[in-house]
């Protein structure tokens, strides 16, 4: 077991290896078109206490997969009519600012308090979701004019608030904005989350480019995993229109719990890269 | 705005978003099988320096890790081609403002990339 666990350690590159990376990919690819969440949440752990990778490449490879999942998705959703690229940009001027803001506000706050309230706040959203769900009160979207977004003043705040964890955290905002998009401005769950699969990339490419100047985002890591990630967010989309809203919003509560886990797990171990 | 003008945006976008992801993937599916047929070495080796005249050198002598690379920078550049292609959509449909929230946008993502690159 030890030899087998030094061999996954080493990174010596193999067709085994980059298989493994590319299964990887596929799975976190359509976790995260499902969920409108990138899917990097699964892939930093792993390639981390999987593999050994450094985190800033871990993180790096990561923003390049979530840039994949919301390109690869992206563009079914958009076809299909689900996406609302009004919303979606209206919410991501708000993002981007904030992640801004989070940026400046790095030096002066505690990452590890932040991670634990950010857990709070993903655990309160799952378990809502998940009694709507219960409820069955999940109606599937009917075009563009079924129905109106509320609360938009609201919404942009939540956005904004996105982008400073996203900055502060190294987080993408689905986790956020899928739940601030579904229950507080009363959009359907599957437009929810293909909106927030055409805003993830956006926000993720800012930082995604500091870490490749900084030649965080290794080839022989991040282009097997992303080639991955392009083809589970394909299968993904695919998915989306065969699955019921109902099972889509357990899915993504199950992914909000481990997310609130991990965010718990990293502060308590000094996770986040200064 | 007709209905005809607006699926044609929406086409655009989708045009933009799908292959700009494609082109990019097929790029690092390549870069990763000439790799992999010269033997890639270890993943942890020192990073090399970060430079387009590197890669395009690379890219015209079909190095793979080049290539890959390649792909990777075109998969980053894709987010800001379809705030690009909104900008466009929006601005033939006449809707101005979300002419000027894709702008925004557009703008603040370019700011931070080059204040961070810059830091």
């Amino acid at each position: 077991m030890l030899g087998f666990r030094n061999r996954l350690k080493s990174l010596d590159w193999t067709w085994f290896k980059f298989t493994e990376l590319l299964l990887l990919g596929i799975v976190a690819g359509g976790v995260g078109s499902l969920t409108g969440i990138g899917g990097g949440l699964i892939i930093t752990p792993i390639l981390t206490l999987v593999y050994g990778v450094p985190i800033h490449q871990a993180i790096g490879t990561s923003l390049c997969c979530v840039i994949a999942t919301s390109s690869g998705a992206a563009a079914s959703y958009v076809e299909e009519h689900l996406t609302d690229i009004r919303l979606g940009m209206t919410l991501e001027l708000a993002t981007t600012m904030g992640a801004v803001g989070g940026s400046l506000l790095a030096a002066h706050l505690s990452r590890e308090v932040l991670a634990v309230l950010f857990a709070v706040m993903l655990s309160y959203a799952g378990v809502s979701m998940v009694r709507q769900a219960l409820r069955g009160n999940t109606p599937e979207p009917q075009g563009a004019d079924s129905y109106a977004v509320r609360h938009l003043p609201a919404g942009l705040a939540g956005s904004g608030a996105a982008g400073v964890l996203s900055g502060l955290l190294g987080v993408g905002g689905g986790p956020i904005k899928v739940p601030l998009m579904y229950l507080v401005m009363g959009i359907p769950f599957k437009v929810a989350t293909a909106t927030s699969n055409f805003m993830i990339g956006v926000t993720a490419a800012a930082s995604a480019f500091v870490y490749y100047s900084h030649g965080d985002i290794r080839p022989l890591i991040t282009a097997p995993t992303a080639v991955g990630v392009y083809v589970g967010a394909g299968l993904g989309t695919h998915l989306m229109r065969r699955t019921p809203s109902r099972w889509l919003i357990m899915l993504f509560s199950c992914v909000m719990f481990y997310f609130a886990l991990s965010m718990v797990w990293e502060s308590l171990h000094g996770g986040f890269p200064r | 705005m007709n209905e005809r003008s607006r699926d044609t945006g929406q086409r655009a976008i989708v045009f933009v978003l799908r292959y700009g992801s494609l082109a990019a993937t097929l790029l690092m599916a390549l870069g990763l099988a000439i790799m992999l047929s010269h033997g890639a070495g270890t993943a942890h080796d020192a990073p090399p320096h970060v430079s387009l005249a590197r890669l395009w050198v690379g890219a015209i002598g079909f190095e793979g890790d080049e290539i890959a690379e390649c792909g990777i920078l075109l998969m980053l550049l894709t987010p800001i081609s379809r705030v690009v292609a909104a900008v466009g959509v929006f601005l033939a449909r006449r809707e101005y403002k979300y002419v000027l929230v894709s702008l925004g946008v557009l703008a603040v993502v370019l700011v931070s990339i080059g204040l961070a690159l810059g830091a």
